[in-house]
C-alpha cells in the first residue's frame, strides 16, 4: 500500500482521472446551470420570473430540457450534405471539452498544464469556427448560409484582437519571472515570460503582494479580451451569425435535437472557457483568502496526513476561488444579453479592425517601451498601469464618438445635403455597384429566367411584375 | 470597367472582373420579424438588398365584403381585427362614418370619453411598436417591459368593454356605457406612474444606448417630398418633419376642444420615428389629463333606432390611427346595410415605400427599417 502511494505513474493516474471528471462534469455542469441562470437573470431584468415550475425555483428545468433534447427525433434536411451536416455539431463540441484540459482550476486540478497554455487555447477557440461554417454551409438552406459565413468573418477578426490583447499580460510576466525579483536578478531565466495559464496565475501570487492581479496592470487588456470574448462566442451584441431577427437562426436553423443540443451547450461551455481564461489571465486565477497551503499547514501541523489535508483544502478553496471570479464574469454576460441590442455586421467589422486591432498594437508598443524603461521593477509596472488605464477611458469615450453616427438632436451631415430616399447609409462602392443592375433589372422586367428553379419566389416576383 | 450593356440581370461585376451571382431570399411569411405573415422577396448581393418586394394578402378575411352583409352596427366587432394593435381607434373612424352618413352628433361626454379610450390605445400601441422594434434590433427586455404596461391598459379597456382585445365598446352616437366606479381614479393613478418611472425607464434603455443609435440614425431616410408623395401617414410622415396629424388638421370629436401638439423630428430616420412615438406617448398622456379634469357631464350615447338606416350618400371619417391616418370611407343606398365600406388602412399606405427604402441597405437594416415604418398585418390585408 506504502509503495503504492509513492508510485509516480499510479499518482499520475489518480491525478488524471481526477482532473478529467473534474473538468467533464464542471463543463457540464456550468453549461447547464449556465442556461438556466441566464434565464432567471433576464427574468429579473425584465420583471418576470422566468422557470418556476420543475424543481424549488425551476432549478431543474434545465436538465429536464437537456433530457427533453436528447429523447427528440433527429430531423436531418433533405437535401442537407450530409456528412458535413453531422459533422458540424461534433467539430463545434470538441474544442470546447478539449480546452478545459489547460484551465487552471487551482494547483492540483488542471489536467495538464501545458507549457504553450494561451497558444493551445487561441488555437482551439479558432477551430469552433470550422464547425459553426460547415453547419452553415450544410444546412442547404439560406439563412444558415449566411449566418455561416457571417460567422467565419466574425470569427476570425475577433481572432486577432483577442491574441493581442493577451499579449500585454505576457509582456508583464517577463518582469516578473522567477529570477527577477530580489537584488541579485538571475539573468538567464529573468525577461522571459510564459505563456502557461499555471505560471501565469503564479506570477500573479508574489510573495509580497498576493493580490497583484493582471487586471491592474493591464485593464485594457481584460476590457478588450473580453468584449472579443464576447464575439468569439456569438453572444449578444455580437450574436450576428444566429441573429434571430433578421436570419431566424442563423446556422441553427435546420438543427434539433442533440444535434441542437450541442451546439447549445457548446456555446455555453465557450463562454465557460472565456470567462475562465480571463480569470487565470487577469484576475489572479484561484487566490483568494485560505487558497494557500500555508496557513493551513499552520493549523494542522507538518505531519503527512496534515499535510495531505491542508493540500485538499486549499485545492478546495482555490476551486472555489476560480469559480467565484468566473461566476462574476459570467454575470456580466448575461447582464450585457439582456440589455444590449445588436451591432450590424458593417459595424461589427469595423469595430474590430479599425478600433480594436490598432488599439491593442498600440497597448503592446507602449507597454514595450515602458518594460525598457531603466527605472525598476515596481515603476515599470506603475507606469504600464497608468497608461493602460487611460487607453482604456480613451477606448470608453472613443466607442461613444465611433459609434454614434451623430451627436443627439443634431440633423446628421446627410440629411442636410437632403439627399433622395434610402441613399443615405450606403458607402460609396455599395451605391456604385448596385446603381447599375437596378437599372437592368427594371429594364428587363417580367423577362428575367428564373435561375433557381427550386425557389418559387422568381416566379412570384415575375407575377407581381406583370400585375404592375 | 463593366458597361451596362455587358451586365447580365442578376450579376454583379466589379472592376476588378469578379463576377458574383445575387441571390433571392424569401423573408416570411413565416419569420420572427415581419411582424405577422409579410413575405418580403429579398434580391441579395451578399448581404446588401438589390431589390425587394413585398408579397401580402396572407391574413385577408375579406373584412369590407363582410361589412356589407352586416347591419351598421355589426361591422364595429369585425374592425377591431383590422388593425389589431389599436382597436379603439377603428372604432372611432368606423362610428364616425355612420354618424356623419346619419347626420347626428355624439353627446359631449361620450367625445371626450372617445378622446380619453384613443390616447390609451395610442400609448397602447405606441408600446407595442417600441418593444419590437428593440426586438428586431436584437434587445430582448423592452418589449417585457412596453407589454408589462401595455397590459394595465388592456385591463382598463376589460372592466371598461367586457374586452381586452376586442372591445366593440364604440356605438353610433357614443359609447356603449359609462366609466364603471372607480376606473378615472385608476386610470390617473396609472398616468402618473407611467409617466414618472416606465417612461423614462424605457428612455434610458434605449433611447441613450449607442448601439441603437448606431443602427437607427441616419438609416431609412425619408425625404419631406417622398412622404407626402408616397401619401404617408402616422408618425412616419411627423419623423420626415412634415406635420400632418389628422387631429389637427381635420379636428374630430373632442380634439375641436382639446388643442394635440403634434410631435415632429426633421431628421427622417428610424431614430427619428422612434423618437415621435416616444413623444407621442408622452403628449398622449398630457391630452388623458386635460380630459380627465374637462370631462362634461350627461348622457354617454345619444338615442338611436335600432335598426339604422341612413339616408342614401357616402362619406369619409378619418381618425388619427396610432399608425397613421384611419379612414372609413361608406356608401349607403338607404337599408340597414352599407352598400359599400372601404378602408383606408395607414399600415397599407405606410408600406408602399419599403422596397425604395431598402435598396441599398444590408440585411440587418432591413429588419431595422421595416420595423419603424411599424406596420400592422391586420391592417394591410384587412
Amino acid at each position: 500500500m506504502n509503495n503504492l502511494l509513492t508510485n509516480d505513474i499510479f499518482l499520475i493516474f489518480i491525478h488524471f482521472v481526477i482532473t478529467f471528471v473534474f473538468s467533464l462534469g464542471f463543463l457540464m455542469t456550468a453549461a447547464t446551470v449556465l442556461v438556466y441562470l441566464e434565464r432567471k437573470v433576464q427574468g429579473y431584468a425584465q420583471d418576470r420570473y422566468g422557470p418556476l415550475h420543475y424543481g424549488p425555483g425551476g432549478i431543474l428545468q434545465s436538465p429536464f430540457d437537456v433530457i427533453k433534447l436528447l429523447l427528440k427525433e433527429d430531423v436531418k434536411v433533405g437535401k442537407a450534405d450530409g456528412i458535413v451536416f453531422r459533422l458540424a455539431p461534433v467539430v463545434f463540441f470538441a474544442p470546447v471539452i478539449t480546452a478545459f484540459v489547460v484551465l487552471p482550476f487551482s494547483p492540483y486540478l488542471t489536467a495538464g498544464a501545458l507549457g504553450t497554455g494561451i497558444i493551445f487555447y487561441v488555437a482551439l477557440s479558432s477551430i469552433d469556427v470550422i464547425g459553426v461554417f460547415m453547419a452553415g454551409w450544410g444546412s442547404n438552406n439560406k439563412y444558415s448560409l449566411i449566418g455561416g459565413l457571417r460567422s467565419a468573418a466574425q470569427m476570425i477578426s475577433y481572432e486577432l484582437p483577442l491574441v493581442l490583447s493577451l499579449v500585454g499580460v505576457v509582456m508583464v510576466t517577463s518582469l516578473l519571472a522567477p529570477g527577477c525579483i530580489g537584488a541579485h536578478p538571475n539573468l538567464t531565466t529573468c525577461g522571459v515570460g510564459s505563456i502557461s495559464f499555471t505560471q501565469i496565475v503564479e506570477a500573479q501570487m508574489q510573495p509580497g503582494a498576493p493580490w497583484f492581479w493582471f487586471v491592474l496592470a493591464q485593464p485594457l487588456g481584460l476590457l478588450v479580451y473580453f468584449i472579443c470574448g464576447l464575439a468569439e462566442t456569438n453572444r449578444s451584441p455580437f450574436d450576428l451569425p444566429e441573429a434571430e431577427s433578421e436570419l431566424v437562426a442563423g446556422y441553427l436553423t435546420e438543427y434539433s435535437g442533440l444535434r441542437w443540443a450541442m451546439f447549445f451547450l457548446g456555446e455555453y461551455g465557450n463562454m465557460a472557457i472565456v470567462s475562465a481564461v480571463a480569470t487565470a489571465l487577469f484576475l489572479g486565477g484561484w487566490s483568494g483568502p485560505g487558497a494557500s497551503a500555508v496557513p493551513w499547514e499552520a493549523l494542522f501541523g507538518h505531519s503527512a496526513v496534515a499535510i495531505f489535508f491542508s493540500q485538499v483544502i486549499f485545492n478546495i478553496f482555490g476551486a472555489f476561488w476560480f469559480t467565484v471570479k468566473m461566476g462574476v464574469l459570467l454575470g456580466v454576460f448575461l447582464w450585457i444579453r439582456a440589455t444590449l441590442p445588436r451591432l450590424r455586421a458593417d459595424q461589427l467589422m469595423r469595430f474590430a479592425w479599425l478600433f480594436l486591432i490598432p488599439l491593442t498594437l498600440i497597448n503592446i508598443l507602449i507597454t514595450g517601451f515602458i518594460l525598457l524603461l531603466p527605472i525598476g521593477l515596481v515603476a515599470q509596472l506603475a507606469v504600464s498601469a497608468v497608461v493602460n488605464l487611460i487607453l482604456m477611458l480613451f477606448m470608453i469615450f472613443g466607442l461613444g464618438r465611433l459609434t454614434g453616427v451623430s451627436s443627439k438632436g443634431k440633423l446628421p451631415k446627410w440629411a442636410r445635403d437632403g439627399r433622395t430616399v434610402g441613399s443615405a447609409p450606403v458607402g460609396a462602392v455599395g451605391a456604385r455597384r448596385i446603381g447599375a443592375p437596378v437599372a437592368a433589372l427594371s429594364a428587363a422586367g417580367a423577362n428575367r429566367a428564373a435561375p433557381t428553379p427550386t425557389d418559387n419566389a422568381e416566379s412570384d416576383l415575375a407575377e407581381t411584375a406583370a400585375r404592375k | 470597367m463593366a458597361t451596362e450593356a455587358t451586365l447580365q440581370p442578376g450579376t454583379f461585376v466589379d472592376e476588378a472582373g469578379m463576377r458574383s451571382e445575387e441571390m433571392i431570399l424569401n423573408m416570411g411569411p413565416q419569420h420572427p420579424s415581419t411582424h405577422g405573415v409579410l413575405r418580403l422577396v429579398l434580391t441579395l448581393d451578399g448581404e446588401t438588398v438589390v431589390n425587394c418586394t413585398p408579397v401580402i394578402g396572407y391574413l385577408h378575411r375579406g373584412m369590407e365584403k363582410i361589412f356589407e352583409n352586416r347591419p351598421y352596427m355589426g361591422g364595429i366587432r369585425y374592425i377591431d381585427n383590422a388593425d389589431y394593435l389599436s382597436p379603439m381607434l377603428n372604432e372611432i373612424a368606423y362610428a364616425q362614418a355612420i354618424e356623419q352618413l346619419m347626420g347626428i352628433e355624439p353627446p359631449r361626454r361620450a367625445q371626450y370619453i372617445r378622446l380619453i379610450v384613443g390616447e390609451l390605445e395610442r400609448i397602447a400601441s405606441h408600446l407595442v411598436a417600441i418593444g419590437t422594434y428593440g426586438l428586431d434590433l436584437g434587445a430582448t427586455t423592452p418589449i417585457v417591459w412596453c407589454f408589462r404596461d401595455r397590459e394595465i391598459i388592456l385591463d382598463s379597456f376589460e372592466s371598461l368593454s367586457g374586452h381586452r382585445f376586442t372591445h366593440n365598446y364604440m356605438r353610433v352616437g357614443g359609447v356603449m356605457q359609462d366609466f364603471p366606479k372607480g376606473w378615472l381614479q385608476n386610470c390617473q393613478e396609472w398616468l402618473d406612474i407611467f409617466e414618472k418611472k416606465s417612461l423614462p425607464d424605457l428612455e434610458g434603455l434605449i433611447t441613450g444606448n449607442e448601439i441603437f443609435q448606431a443602427r437607427t440614425e441616419g438609416v431609412g431616410y425619408i425625404d419631406p417630398q417622398q412622404a407626402i408623395a408616397y401619401a404617408l401617414s402616422g408618425p412616419l410622415i411627423r419623423g420626415s418633419g412634415v406635420p400632418f396629424d389628422v387631429r389637427v388638421t381635420q379636428p374630430y370629436g373632442a380634439f375641436r376642444e382639446i388643442a394635440v401638439i403634434p410631435q415632429v423630428r426633421q431628421e427622417g430616420d428610424c431614430f427619428a420615428r422612434y423618437r415621435v412615438k416616444m413623444d407621442e406617448m408622452s403628449e398622449s398622456v398630457r391630452l388623458i389629463r386635460i380630459a380627465l379634469d374637462k370631462l362634461p357631464g350627461g348622457s354617454v350615447c345619444q338615442r338611436t333606432p335600432i335598426a339604422l338606416r341612413p339616408q342614401r350618400g357616402e362619406t369619409y371619417a378619418a381618425v388619427e390611427s396610432a399608425r397613421g391616418e384611419e379612414g372609413v370611407y361608406m356608401i349607403s343606398d338607404g337599408s340597414e346595410y352599407p352598400y359599400r365600406a372601404k378602408l383606408r388602412g395607414p399600415s397599407f399606405t405606410n408600406l408602399q415605400i419599403l422596397p425604395e427604402l431598402l435598396r441599398g441597405n444590408k440585411i440587418g437594416d432591413v429588419i431595422a427599417i421595416l420595423g419603424s415604418i411599424d406596420i400592422v398585418l391586420g391592417d394591410v390585408d384587412r
